[in-house]
């Protein structure tokens, strides 16, 4: 039964993974290119220069720093979104659509859409200025970053939405009545009855929605462009420039493996920590 | 044991799907870099007819039962037009040979680089490639197309055919060449005859400075002296490096980059100085990209538009000024100079258009040489023109239009004086180096004020990296 699995796993991961790994200790660019892996060695070449004289470290910063960020913004409202329409009440499957729009949009169509909307002259620019916030560079310098923040967040809060109202749909209705019974408000109840059972869930979308986020090339590519601004160079918008547009393969690939081992560290602490990688079985 | 397998399990999942992410990230495509040299619309975008069959002055060649793929970039502008000429030159040569020609598009640079390099490495798949001229040095630096032999270029008729100056970004001498020229769309500054009348200027300044006082004297009741897309994502290095090129620095000479040298820095300083110093262009241009900077000269907005590409002037013949435009050539003397110094070069622009390469592993290079033959013939040049608005780089198109066309005398004139970017492997990071700096500089151009010691400090990293890249050449 695991045979269907295992070779599965091995194409479609293992063997793309230790290509990757291969390649990252070529001198493969663009002179060597139709040798592929017959390029020169590099040896450790590529990781050292990844590490000691490229942007890699700060473009991981940038990426673990927004993708955490954007995750602990969207958790709360995404929570609240899975409260609200968790009883039923006319029009309900209307507002559960609407709160899926953003989810369901194209990242390139979002990305187009708030570029637009961020211009100089755009319509935020405008509405800020009549509030009386006068800032006009959303797409560059600093001001990017939070940008990029922003609409990733628009984005993706309907995600940890769907795993919340899952999570709320698991909970027994007799858990309902037992805390109505008791005589519980609603604060005591959703702190000490329905979270307890959001736990899970939303551990869970914690970690794909962070991943996700530090895998989203197509946002901040078309928000800013390449070369993109400093503060919103991140590991995808990194690897891809020096991949595709300085054609240095070997150094990319690099990257991508130093980008691996650098998320992995803070990821296992995670998993371990809620207990990802623990059954319940295993507990008692 | 169950749990640490779970676990185990758990963490290799984890680690699996972050690899997978990771190192999958850098495959996406996404759709806002346009190819580096794009057609240039300027005619009317009349339904394309097919060109007469040129008789061919070689051996008839028969391609009975082939099949030639062509990689060329998908027409934004006049996409039904290109569907059409696609089907006219399959229909053409068909009939001509007896091979069929099949067109693959890409609608942005990084879909074309994607998939010139998954070819490259996989040796299979288009048979010929209509590339950028810029992007030509990269081509040929991985050694994937054709050196083009004396018998070559008599295939495609012979390099006499060519407008002579289109040949200098062919190769890196004249002796060893991969790209064939074919289309060009070379620089050229369009101006408002009535703004200038009314400031009692007769003719555009030959010299930056000299553009910069006449831009000042036109700035005024809502009007500025130039319109300049700082945010552009593809224009800005060019100025960049015309000015260098014109002080003398061809910013890469050999194996040495040159993009710190204080030329350059001029360069960067003039061009933001239209903003910062001689306040004559629209602040708002901080957040331009060329298309809005063409919508603030087409609507009267602006005296000067220096323009990187021709595929403006279909929107200049329908906009407000319609009848108070004309060109003339950019400025050839760089800043702070009055003449052009001794080692500078009057470049009007850079050797902007396309050039078609034929890639080694085709089985069918004798059929493709006959295509890109009829390609480059006069009767397909006057159909590009005529339908998507290219500059011939057919010499005998090119005298036809010249002719017929008195009013784009600017626009040719600059096409057969344009100089050839650097011919190095390294051009395609020197470049994004080049822009980069201006990139990063958006921020203090917003504020109003970029200092020196900030530009010169973008301009150390850029030279970083261009020698880095220099150095990597063989």
């Amino acid at each position: 039964m695991m045979i269907p699995g295992g070779v599965l796993m091995i194409f479609v991961i293992v063997v793309p993974v230790l290509l990757g790994l291969y390649m990252s200790v070529l001198s493969l660019d663009q002179y060597t290119l139709r040798q592929w892996l017959s390029a020169p060695f590099a040896g450790p070449a590529n990781y050292i220069e990844a590490v000691t004289d490229s942007p890699l470290l700060k473009s991981f910063w940038i990426s673990l720093s927004f993708a955490v960020l954007s995750t602990a913004a969207a958790v709360p409202l995404g929570i609240a979104a899975a409260l609200a329409t968790q009883n039923y009440f006319p029009g309900r499957a209307v507002v559960r659509s609407i709160f899926l729009i953003p989810y369901v949009m194209p990242s390139f169509v979002v990305a187009t859409v708030w570029r637009t909307m961020f211009q100089p002259d755009g319509v935020i620019v405008n509405g800020l200025h009549s509030l009386g916030i006068t800032s006009t560079l959303w797409l560059n310098g600093p001001n990017s970053y939070w940008t990029l923040v922003f609409v990733e967040i628009w984005a993706s809060w309907p995600f940890i939405y769907l795993l919340a109202l899952a999570g709320l749909q698991s909970v027994d209705h007799d858990v309902h009545e037992a805390s109505a019974l008791d005589g519980a408000s609603w604060w005591p109840k959703l702190r000490y009855v329905v979270f307890p059972y959001l736990k899970g869930p939303v551990a869970l979308a914690c970690v794909i929605a962070t991943l996700n986020h530090i895998n989203n090339f197509a946002l901040p590519f078309v928000l800013f462009g390449i070369p993109a601004p400093d503060d919103v160079q991140t590991l995808p918008i990194l690897t891809y420039s020096t991949t595709f547009e300085s054609f240095r393969f070997g150094l990319g690939a690099a990257m991508a493996f130093s980008s691996l081992i650098l998320l992995a560290i803070p990821l296992i602490i995670y998993v371990r920590a809620v207990k990802l990688d623990v059954d319940e079985g295993a507990d008692k | 044991m169950e749990t640490r397998r779970t676990r185990f399990t758990t963490l290799t999942a984890a680690l699996a799907i972050t690899a997978l992410v990771v190192t999958a990230c850098s495959g996406s495509t996404a759709t806002n870099s346009p190819s580096a040299s794009t057609n240039t619309p300027i005619a009317a975008a009349n339904t394309p007819s097919a060109a007469p069959i040129a008789t061919p002055t070689a051996t008839p060649i028969d391609g009975t039962g082939k099949t030639l793929t062509v990689l060329i970039s998908a027409d934004g502008k006049y996409g039904a037009q290109q569907q059409q000429w696609f089907k006219d030159v399959s229909a053409a040569f068909q009939k001509q040979t007896g091979a069929t020609v099949v067109f693959q598009t890409f609608a942005s640079g990084s879909e074309e680089l994607t998939k010139i390099q998954t070819s490259v490495v996989a040796g299979q798949g288009p048979d010929i490639y209509v590339v950028g001229t810029t992007f030509t040095p990269t081509a040929y630096s991985t050694g994937a197309f054709v050196s083009l032999t004396p018998d070559n270029w008599n295939q495609v008729g012979g390099k006499d055919k060519f407008v002579q100056a289109d040949l200098g970004i062919s190769g890196p001498s004249a002796t060893d060449q991969v790209g064939i020229p074919y289309t060009s769309g070379p620089f050229v500054m369009a101006y408002n005859t009535d703004l200038l009348a009314k400031a009692g200027i007769a003719t555009p300044a030959t010299t930056w400075d000299g553009l910069a006082a006449q831009a000042k004297q036109l700035t005024g009741n809502g009007v500025y002296g130039m319109a300049i897309g700082y945010k552009d994502g593809f224009d800005p290095w060019k100025f960049i490096w015309a000015m260098s090129r014109q002080a003398g620095n061809p910013i890469i000479a050999g194996k040495v980059a040159k993009v710190d040298d204080p030329t350059t820095l001029k360069a960067y300083q003039t061009y933001f100085g239209w903003l910062t110093t001689d306040h004559v262009v629209d602040p708002a241009s901080v957040g331009w990209n060329d298309g809005q900077a063409l919508a603030a000269f087409a609507s009267g907005k602006a005296a000067f538009f220096p323009m990187s590409t021709t595929s403006n002037i279909p929107t200049l013949k329908t906009s407000a000024v319609k009848d108070t435009y004309k060109f003339a050539l950019m400025p050839v003397v760089p800043p702070g100079a009055t003449t052009l110094p001794a080692d500078g070069v009057g470049a009007t622009s850079i050797l902007a258009g396309n050039n078609i390469v034929v890639a080694k592993y085709s089985k069918n290079q004798d059929l493709a040489f006959a295509l890109v033959k009829y390609l480059t013939d006069d009767s397909n040049q006057q159909v590009l023109f005529n339908t998507f608005g290219t500059m011939p780089v057919n010499q005998t198109t090119f005298k036809a239009v010249t002719t017929s066309n008195p009013a784009l005398g600017p626009i040719l004139d600059s096409a057969a004086s344009s100089v050839a970017t650097p011919f190095s492997g390294a051009w395609a990071d020197t470049q994004l180096a080049l822009m980069n700096v201006v990139v990063q500089t958006i921020p203090d151009l917003s504020a109003g004020s970029v200092s020196d010691s900030k530009l010169q400090s973008l301009l150390t990293a850029a030279q970083k990296t261009a020698q880095a890249s220099l150095d990597k050449a063989p």
